[in-house]
């Protein structure tokens, strides 16, 4: 070996790898800077996510299959208006009374939901003298704790934000669908223009400018009641709502936590 | 020779290792977006993005801002939990230009709501059409406000 690759040499190369570590950090800063200049947004200021907790509560009791929570979130979140898709919808349950001779408290139980309850709900076909029951459920995001859409997510555009939604990156998702096969309650489709996944997002516009979700907002029965834990007022609606009602989860076996809290539902409920 | 060298086929796998390592780092500093970390493992700008949209309904508040009077009159009224832009539709364009008139009501609004079915709440006031004045319309003789006075 001659003396080419010497000390000397070898000292260079150390330098100038040390100079490119020093200016990491220098770049770092450079880059958020002009990151901060080119994405000012029409975002409310102010709005911190670690001083929320959203949650909803349903009671199913009041529910009158109405449709104009749907309705609203379609029009609020510009969702595609073929029935395939939503963010939320309303379900309604029959229960049949159990056939003659049945050894059964409950008959044949069936759901429908005509456009996702979007225009109201036709009277129901069935006669009334079989029906040993009925209702409407209106579902969306369940608000996991422990959301399996984000834990499905190849790409980490599926997130829970500190503030308790469940938001989707649409910069980041692929659009592979899995978060929506993971996803229990059935609350995720793909957005048909983007190919991005979709759900709901809590109304994220609404509720960081301090109004209530487009669904809540019209519905005329307070079904649905929309509640902040970390900021609860005396008589907070959340809390009656908590004292009033045996509150339930949907699907509490498979550990989600959800925060879409449900009030009077029979155990068909899915 | 006193000082020990390191073998040249090494100094070379060294360097070349070095210099992925900082290529590497020089690039995933430029390609993590700035927001990255800032709650989580995620884009912190993602949240922003979410929020920046513009409301489409306007909220009760803003309708109590002009129509203070009827706003009164329907907390005292039947119809008080019915909020205004259930019936009226998404407002925000009207409260920011009030020339753009909000759409008429109609009697699907009503039906909506009050059409007999089987899963509607017992206590909830339901009519079944062919049997409740089948050619009449309902605001013939309701208020919209107040339904049970009649026009």
């Amino acid at each position: 070996m001659n003396s080419s690759c010497s000390r000397r040499r070898w000292l260079g190369w150390l330098g100038s790898g040390l100079g490119w570590l020093a200016a990491l950090p220098a770049a770092k800063a450079a880059k958020s800077t002009v990151k901060n200049l080119l994405t000012s947004s029409g975002a409310p200021k102010g709005y911190d996510p670690t001083k929320h907790q959203w949650l909803m509560c349903i009671d199913v009791d009041r529910c009158i299959g109405c449709g104009l929570c749907v309705d609203a979130c379609k029009i609020e979140n510009k969702v595609s208006a073929s029935p395939h898709y939503f963010r939320t919808w309303i379900e309604r349950y029959l229960i049949r009374k159990p056939k003659p001779g049945q050894l059964a408290l409950r008959g044949e139980v069936t759901v429908d939901s005509p456009n996702g309850g979007r225009d109201g709900f036709p009277p129901t076909l069935v006669p009334k003298s079989e029906i040993l029951k009925a209702f409407y459920v209106p579902k969306l995001c369940n608000l996991c704790e422990h959301s399996p859409c984000s834990q499905a997510c190849p790409v980490g555009a599926t997130f829970d934000t500190p503030d308790g939604a469940v938001l989707v990156d649409p910069e980041y998702c692929i659009g592979c669908g899995f978060c929506i096969q993971a996803c229990p309650y059935g609350c995720r489709f793909m957005n048909p223009d983007t190919h991005t996944a979709e759900k709901c997002t809590l109304c994220y516009h609404r509720i960081t400018r301090g109004l209530k979700p487009a669904c809540v907002e019209v519905c005329p029965t307070q079904t649905r009641i929309f509640g902040d834990l970390k900021n609860m007022t005396e008589k907070d609606p959340v809390q009656e709502f908590i004292r009033n009602n045996k509150v339930f989860t949907l699907k509490p076996n498979l550990g989600t936590e959800p925060r879409v809290l449900y009030a009077n539902i029979d155990k068909e409920v899915r | 020779m006193t000082s020990p060298r390191l073998p040249p086929q090494l100094l070379r796998l060294v360097l070349l290792t070095l210099a992925i390592i900082g290529t590497y780092s020089v690039a995933r500093v430029f390609l993590t977006p700035a927001t990255f970390g800032q709650f989580g493992h995620y884009r912190g700008a993602a949240l922003e993005e979410a929020a920046s949209r513009p409301p489409v309904y306007a909220g009760a508040k803003a309708c109590d801002e002009c129509h203070g009077d009827t706003f009164a009159q329907l907390t005292k009224a039947r119809h008080r939990s019915v909020s205004c832009e259930a019936c009226h539709g998404p407002n925000r364009p009207h409260v920011k230009n009030p020339d753009i008139v909000p759409a008429k009501l109609t009697d699907r609004h009503c039906v909506r709501c009050h059409l007999a079915d089987a899963a509607r709440p017992a206590k909830h006031r339901q009519i079944n059409l062919t049997e409740h004045y089948p050619n009449e319309k309902c605001l013939e003789c309701h208020v919209a406000h107040q339904p049970n006075q009649s026009k």
